[in-house]
């Protein structure tokens, strides 16, 4: 690839159980040269050496690597990780890392994909097949956050098996196509052609955002979203907006917004994908590290602050996403509380609107890749590494609870310390800013922190929040300013239209001259009275009020049956509800009020609904109004006597009674109405702690899945597995149920361990012979060497063979008894085959006969020429001379059949030449050389020529004069050729004779049969001493090998 | 009748035999009905190289079937494609020929003088009906 040009797109393809399938529609869906390199990363244990490399070479042309360190990757190909390491990638070069553990990674497909989309950015596509937990989750999350493609499968002919894998992908939103694996190549091959497009669209969206008609699709757009999704979008950033719009028409290969706006309009599936891009949420640990640390300094030690061991330290993280920020929290908090005494119990709240995210946060299980920003220090103490990912650290985990919320939709937490929204700001426009911040407002404690991201601020909200740090984004919540609390708005402020704004009490400060008077009039004559609202609790209070109202013991109450001053607090009650049922005003007189030091006040009491009230609860004005001076004890008693008869007296005892239980009654009533609360109170912790628990119960669901998914691709190997074995073993017993040979097999105490059914033929067997010794067994062949034979192969370990002629029944057998040799080096066993060769031995027989005919024959007719000659040629010089050759051809077949070999040995035939001529006897003649047996091609020949030499030395030479002499010595010459047969034929004592002028015949057969047939050397020399001959056959490897067998 | 003596004049004859004693005595009687002959080549190798190099310097061959045991195939092979025709001679049993060379005449040991020259006649096209005695090989 040139270096111009941009670099290959890589997608990483992922896929667990069932994965095989997958990965056929898969590639087999691929078109021709993608352009694109691909990266299987599957869940392999380590134990199993994976055919996974081979297995996809019959789906793919593409070139198929078992990936290795350092490997680059080349468009076009295929590279599969091995089964026993962990696969990253960088610069393009595959980076490899073997696992010392045996069990495998848990998430590898999240570390791949997460180096991929650091590695290649826009190019990264990342794939997820079928597959049984959330592998690949996180690391979709990853690619996309760098602008990659994500695609994963849903069900076809091709699977997935296993769902689970691609769906918890598919669910966080972030998967550019759900679609089956067949359809993917293609879908890859536009991405491929369409990302060239990307520059130019980036700079078409410049434009974009002043058109006018593009400001009128994107209304629309917002329309769509808010209509077919419910949330509405108009309050978001433009340009963020945009993007995310761009994004998603490059996805669907559109290049102009009104096209995409029409795809909008008839697919509703597009707006939900639109959708989760908008709330793609990037975030990583200690995101903005001076922020978090400035944090950890000013805030967090303040929040420990006059805190005991009784006490919580609540932390809310609204849109917590994956839970690197919740945990980054985590990590500070665990710090703090190692450093102070009778640490707090503290809790993080983490919340988001996307389940899936936070199921992924509740693991708590990251690849190394997306831990850039955490500290070695840190990484050592809260992180437990796991292969090649790490896992939070319980101390961190069991801090933080997590559970779904909007934060626009739904109710606030409350009383919380600190609020930790960061980078969630920048997706909300000014008027969902305008709601949430005040929210927050209400959120927090007095004095609670508010964290925010670099890039927002509480914008026109300085009255509710104080700045502690301007560039850091930490605020001090501020104290209310007026007494309109600033609840949290409902959901009807992001209906369109709605102006968020500032609701303020009206300025009292135009008060007329009038409204003052009536005011001091009211404040001086006027009887005490207070404001209550529905519930009891007091709203308002006017002057003078002490005399019926005290402060209740215990925490401060505004309640005012609580406040009630004795003998009040009974007919106040009863006014108040009458009022309450009845709407209208309702008095109550002679109520005796006891004051300090014992004084009565009778007072009359009435309750009234206030008027005019345009929203809100009712609320309910009390009047107190005295009747006469304040009385002592004893006065009242006797006022009350004076009015009264002794009846009366009576009653009104009684009635006093009565009223002491009522009030001793209430006081009882609210005792465990407190009770009620604080077991309330407890009620909810437990229920976090099972929260907490069912969390750590998911986490080992999955990891249970997981385990079963290995087992799963386990049980399958293993079947496959055992299918070749029974094919295996099928053929072998086709094999030995053909093949006819007897054949035992014998353990090491001879026991039968299985056999051929050739065998009943040899061995009076039964299926159930086995086991039993084979010694046990009666023979249809005679040897009795049998048991020590065995015994022999058994010890040496050599083979042995025997040939059994069974003299009775015509029957020949050859018996191989074989040792059984497994990987171990002494015999297991051993093997006895038993052939029947009474055909071949038949054969053998016959042949030899042939052969003798031949051979008498043969003679015969020659016996018949030598007579045909012997008249036809009667009384010619030339007959003796041609019935001495035929004699020699004779000799020649007699040694031929005699011989048991293939060879004939050189000094037999210069031997039976000379005695032929009689004269093999006398000392005249020496034979010297070593054993060299010939070739029968070379013997007819060599014979004729010693022949003729023999026959001219008795007609003219050595052996013809008295004192001659012949010897003839050969010997084998090694030489680079090849060895030859040196052969010398010295006559000496002979007078010197005249080289003869005629060539005869003979001379030419001695001179040139040889070398014509042989390639043979012959010098043929009258000296003066008599005839010298010297002759040099080479010799063909046969000969030589004949001998060294011998 | 031709006369024995010459006809073969002014043929040239190449043999090829393995056996020096039989291919001397070939060569005595093809030199005898007046052929000009050459070799006796004994090897396949040679013979094969023979054919090639000088196709042009004979008429036709006289070819053993058994050289040093191995068929002499490819030197049959070689004459054909040189364009030369030529009569296998054999110790074996005429059907012992493979069939693709079963149309090529064939005399069988010990060879006649008469069919081998009736044969190698018959190659040139210059024999006579008459001259031959009824040897022709069937093949």
């Amino acid at each position: 690839m040139d270096a111009g040009q941009a670099p290959t797109p890589i997608a990483g393809v992922g896929a667990s159980a069932g994965g095989i399938e997958a990965l056929q529609g898969f590639f087999q869906g691929m078109p021709r040269n993608p352009g694109v390199a691909f990266v299987v990363v599957t869940h392999l244990s380590p134990e199993r050496k994976s055919l996974l490399s081979d297995i996809l070479r019959t789906y793919t042309e593409m070139p198929v690597h078992v990936a290795s360190d350092g490997m680059r990757v080349e468009a076009n190909n295929v590279y599969v990780l091995p089964a026993d390491a962990v696969l990253s990638i960088q610069n393009h070069a595959l980076l490899l890392r073997k696992r010392s553990s045996t069990r495998r990674e848990p998430k590898p497909i999240d570390i791949f994909f997460s180096a991929l989309a650091l590695d290649l950015g826009e190019r990264a596509i990342g794939v997820v097949l079928s597959g049984g937990d959330g592998d690949g989750t996180l690391g979709v999350k990853a690619i996309k956050a760098r602008g990659g493609l994500t695609l994963a499968q849903v069900p076809d002919g091709h699977g997935p098996r296993h769902p689970d894998m691609p769906e918890s992908a598919i669910s966080t939103g972030l998967v550019d196509f759900a679609v089956p694996a067949a359809a993917m190549g293609e879908r890859i091959v536009e991405f491929v052609h369409s990302t060239n497009m990307m520059d130019g669209l980036a700079a078409d969206s410049q434009v974009m955002h002043q058109d006018e008609a593009m400001v009128g699709a994107r209304r629309e757009i917002y329309a769509i979203l808010r209509n077919q999704i419910g949330h509405d979008f108009g309050g978001y950033k433009t340009n963020t907006f945009m993007r995310r719009v761009q994004r998603r028409m490059q996805v669907n290969q559109l290049d102009s917004l009104e096209g995409y706006l029409e795809q909008l309009r008839q697919d509703p599936q597009e707006v939900g994908a639109l959708f989760r891009d908008l709330l793609i949420n990037v975030t990583s640990f200690f995101r903005d590290e001076d922020a978090f640390t400035r944090l950890a300094e000013e805030v967090i030690p303040k929040l420990f602050e006059g805190r005991g061991a009784e006490d919580t330290v609540r932390v809310w993280v609204p849109g917590c996403a994956t839970g690197e920020e919740v945990f980054s929290l985590g990590i500070l908090m665990r710090e703090q509380l190692d450093r102070v005494q009778a640490a707090p119990r503290v809790q993080l709240f983490a919340t988001d609107i996307d389940e899936h995210a936070l199921g992924v946060a509740r693991a708590g299980r990251y690849p190394a890749a997306m831990l850039e920003g955490v500290s070695e220090e840190r990484r050592r103490r809260f992180f437990v590494p796991d292969g090649a990912s790490y896992v939070l650290s319980k101390e961190v985990r069991e801090l933080c609870i997590f559970s779904p919320h909007s934060v626009i939709r739904d109710p606030p937490f409350s009383r919380m310390d600190l609020i930790s929204c960061r980078n969630l700001l920048i997706y909300f426009g000014a008027d969902v800013q305008n709601q949430v911040i005040p929210t927050f407002h209400y959120a927090l404690r007095p004095d609670g922190y508010l964290f925010l991201g670099t890039s927002e601020n509480i914008s026109n909200f300085g009255d509710l929040f104080a700045s502690i740090d301007k560039k850091q984004r930490i605020f001090r919540r501020r104290p209310e300013m007026n007494g309109a609390a600033r609840l949290p708005l409902s959901i009807s402020g992001i209906r369109p239209g709605y102006v968020g704004g500032d609701v303020r009490r009206p300025n009292l400060s135009g008060m007329a001259l009038r409204q003052v008077a009536e005011a001091q009039v009211l404040e001086r004559f006027a009887p005490a009275y207070v404001v209550v609202n529905h519930e009891g609790d007091v709203v308002f209070y006017s002057g003078r009020t002490g005399k019926y109202l005290e402060p209740a013991p215990g925490a401060p109450s505004r309640q005012i049956l609580a406040m009630a001053r004795k003998g009040l607090r009974l007919d106040l009650r009863t006014v108040l509800r009458e009022a309450q049922e009845g709407g209208r005003s309702i008095t109550r007189d002679g109520v005796a009020v006891e004051g300090d030091g014992g004084r009565v006040q009778i007072v009359s009491v009435t309750a009234e609904p206030l008027r005019d009230r345009e929203d809100g609860g009712a609320l309910y004005i009390v009047l107190f109004t005295d009747e006469g001076p304040t009385l002592s004890r004893e006065e009242a008693a006797g006022r009350a006597n004076f009015a009264q008869d002794g009846t009366a007296l009576q009653l009104d005892r009684e009635l006093r009674d009565t009223r002491e239980r009522l009030q001793s009654l209430i006081e009882e009533y609210e005792t465990a109405l407190e009770e009620l609360k604080s077991s309330n109170e407890e009620l909810v912790s437990v229920n976090e702690e099972l929260q907490s628990t069912n969390e750590e119960l998911e986490a080992s669901k999955e990891e249970l899945q997981s385990v079963n998914e290995e087992l799963h691709t386990v049980n399958t190997e293993l079947n496959a597995k055992i299918e070749g074995l029974d094919r295996a073993n099928n053929d072998l017993q086709n094999l030995f149920n053909s093949t006819e040979i007897a054949t035992i097999f014998l353990d090491r105490d001879l026991k039968i361990r299985s056999f051929t059914p050739a065998v009943s033929a040899v061995f009076n067997i039964l299926p159930s012979d086995r086991g039993r010794p084979i010694t046990d067994l009666s023979q249809r062949f005679d040897l009795p060497s049998f048991n020590q034979d065995l015994n022999e192969v058994l010890t040496s370990g050599k083979s042995l063979e025997r040939q059994i002629n069974q003299e009775g029944e015509q029957v020949n057998y050859l018996l191989r008894m074989s040792p059984y040799v497994s990987s171990i080096d002494r015999p297991q066993g051993l093997v006895v085959t038993v052939v029947d060769v009474t055909n071949l031995t038949r054969s053998e027989t016959r042949q030899r006969i042939l052969i003798a005919e031949l051979q008498h024959r043969t003679r015969n007719l020659l016996g018949v020429v030598q007579s045909i000659a012997r008249q036809t040629l009667d009384g010619d010089e030339r007959s003796d001379v041609f019935i001495q050759r035929l004699a020699a051809l004779g000799r020649v077949q007699s040694l031929i059949g005699h011989a048991t070999q293939q060879s004939i040995n050189l000094e037999d035939i210069v031997r039976a030449e000379l005695q032929a001529l009689g004269s093999a006897g006398d000392g005249r003649m020496t034979l010297a050389g070593p054993v060299v047996p010939l070739n029968l091609e070379h013997v007819q020949i060599t014979a004729l020529v010693l022949h003729e030499l023999a026959t001219n030395a008795l007609k003219y030479g050595a052996l013809k004069q008295p004192e001659g002499k012949l010897r003839v010595d050969w010997t084998i010459r090694q030489s680079e050729e090849g060895s030859s047969l040196l052969l010398h034929w010295r006559e000496s004592g002979v007078p010197i004779t005249e080289q003869p002028k005629r060539r005869g015949y003979g001379r030419e057969l001695i001179e040139q049969a040889l070398a014509y047939s042989l390639n043979a050397r012959t010098e043929l020399n009258f000296g003066p001493d008599g005839v010298v001959c010297v002759i040099e056959i080479p010799l063909t490897a046969s000969p030589m090998a004949v001998l060294e067998e011998r | 009748m031709m006369p024995m003596e010459t006809a073969l004049q002014g043929r040239r004859i190449l043999v090829v035999e393995d056996d020096f004693l039989i291919a001397l005595s070939m060569c005595e009687t093809l030199k005898g009905a007046g052929a000009t002959v050459l070799g006796p080549v004994g090897r396949i190798k040679d013979a094969v190289r023979f054919v090639q190099d000088r196709a042009g310097d004979f008429d036709e061959a006289v070819l053993d079937l058994d050289l040093h045991g191995q068929r002499s195939y490819p030197v049959a092979d070689a004459l054909v494609e040189a364009g030369r025709g030529f009569v296998f001679t054999t110790g074996f049993d005429m059907v012992s020929i493979s069939k693709e060379y079963a149309m090529h005449p064939c005399c069988s040991k010990p060879v006649s003088t008469s069919a081998l020259i009736v044969a190698l006649c018959a190659l040139s096209g210059v024999c006579e009906p008459g001259l031959g005695n009824g040897e022709l090989p069937p093949g």
